[in-house]
């Protein structure tokens, strides 16, 4: 029994301190900076968030670098599908223009009234904020975080906690930001939490990412029934996101009150980053 | 002679093939996870590299490269910095220490094996995560990921050893 004990312990002991034939670091002093590197970015100092920031700048541009030979080849491959598809896609689209030119007429008529309603309330409009518009540079997934890098940080205004968005749909906000890029927490990410209003009953609830493509409803009133048609805004109540920004469609799954999203995180390549809110804010 | 040093320098560079190939997974956006053919399916392809190459050949992968290649996968992915160098390493020194107490392996005893680095690297990295960090995790998520690393050994088991033995020319050391 105690000689299984010693070769235990003569076999963790070797694994832990040999350093092999070619290697310069036992595994047992790097297993230690490692918890010390942990310890220190966790605790949040002036001195790490620099370092931290420099460090995020220098390896996202690397990695943009990196990853340009297999973003060529990808984009290869779906130029190469596209150029195949055209034909069949070419008829779907013209359907697609059919059906489009006879909701004009009624979208026209919607804008119009949408107009006279907004100057009677003289409520805020989202597209009244300045934004500024970034390119995704690192998509990585996984399985813990789901989040994107962009091209622009605090040398182009930006903060945390401003809101992101796509085509005019939110997508998320800023959780990191370097001096040349910064992170966005997608809204399916599981640490994503948005207040956020449904639309037409003006219901309010928050948005909560499940880490998949759908987000759920939670905190919404008791024996809440979903109307048909229904749309989920940002409601503003943080304080942090502006209101009215669209979010999704609602979609009941069983129990879960889930979240269509207008704009698909898989797919984004470009994105605008609401500017004004935080400024009005440090101003006051 | 020419013939020698050509095969030599041959030989260095595809010996660099599973040390590239650890940068490459941490600081490319390529990643293994394919929630987009199948909600479930990811797993941790740098997992197996480690565990492969410090069990087979430690010396072409060394502890500072692992390390390296940690700290560059936390800043992509936006995990606290040192977690993946941390549990990385862990992974190499299940490797360590079962190729300390072995003479002969098998798939099956690599595999076995490659359980217990799994279950004490993810036993780390929730501990870390539980006690030290703000994040938000699914245990769901994890534990297919766990799955699918432990799941797709073998098939790497045999790619690499392939590349090991009609390409680099090696036998274990």
């Amino acid at each position: 029994m105690s000689t299984n004990r010693d070769d235990f312990g003569i076999a963790i002991r070797s694994a832990l301190l040999q350093k092999g034939a070619r290697q310069k670091f036992s595994l047992f002093f790097l297993i230690c900076i490692s918890i010390g590197i942990f310890f220190l970015d966790n605790y949040s100092s002036k001195f790490m968030d620099r370092t931290r920031s420099i460090l995020n700048d220098g390896i996202y541009r690397i990695s943009t670098l990196a990853t340009s030979p297999v973003n060529f080849i990808s984009y290869l491959n779906s130029s190469f599908k596209k150029h195949i598809f055209t034909l069949s896609e070419n008829k779907v689209l013209r359907e697609k223009l059919a059906e489009l030119q006879n909701k004009k007429f009624k979208n026209e008529f919607l804008i119009t009234e949408n107009k006279n309603l907004k100057e009677i309330l003289k409520s805020e409009s989202a597209e009244n904020y300045s934004t500024i518009i970034a390119k995704i540079i690192l998509d990585k997934d996984s399985p813990y975080l789901k989040s994107l890098i962009i091209n622009k940080g605090t040398r182009s205004n930006i903060m945390k906690g401003m809101p992101v968005v796509e085509r005019g749909h939110l997508v998320g906000r800023i959780v990191e930001v370097n001096y040349l890029s910064a992170r966005i927490l997608l809204l399916n990410d599981l640490n994503s939490r948005i207040p956020v209003i449904v639309q037409p009953s003006g219901t309010q609830a928050i948005l909560i990412g499940q880490g998949t493509s759908k987000p759920k409803l939670m905190y919404l009133p008791e024996l809440y029934k979903i109307e048909k048609d229904s749309t989920v805004y940002t409601s503003g109540k943080d304080g942090i996101l502006s209101s009215g920004i669209p979010v999704g469609s609602i979609n009941k799954n069983e129990e879960l009150i889930e979240v269509k999203l207008f704009s698909d995180p898989n797919q984004l390549s470009f994105v605008n980053i609401i500017l004004n809110l935080i400024k009005k804010k440090k101003e006051l | 002679m020419g013939s020698v040093i050509n095969k030599n320098f041959k030989e260095k560079i595809f010996s660099l093939g599973p040390v590239l190939l650890l940068y490459f997974l941490s600081i490319t956006e390529t990643d293994t996870k394919f929630s987009n053919h199948f909600e479930i399916l990811s797993f941790e392809l740098q997992f197996i590299v480690i565990y492969f190459w410090k069990l087979k050949n430690p010396s072409i992968l060394g502890n500072g490269h692992i390390f390296f290649a940690g700290i560059i996968n936390d800043i992509i992915i936006g995990m606290p910095m040192g977690i993946s160098s941390i549990i990385y390493l862990i992974v190499s020194l299940v490797a360590s220490y079962v190729r300390n107490i072995t003479v002969n392996t098998s798939l099956f005893s690599d595999w076995f094996t490659f359980l217990i680095a799994i279950f004490f690297s993810q036993i780390a990295y929730l501990s870390l995560i539980l006690n030290f960090s703000k994040i938000t995790f699914s245990y769901t998520d994890l534990f297919y990921s766990a799955f699918f690393t432990f799941l797709f050994y073998p098939l790497f088991w045999f790619l690499f050893s392939a590349f090991k033995s009609q390409i680099l020319g090696v036998r274990d050391e």
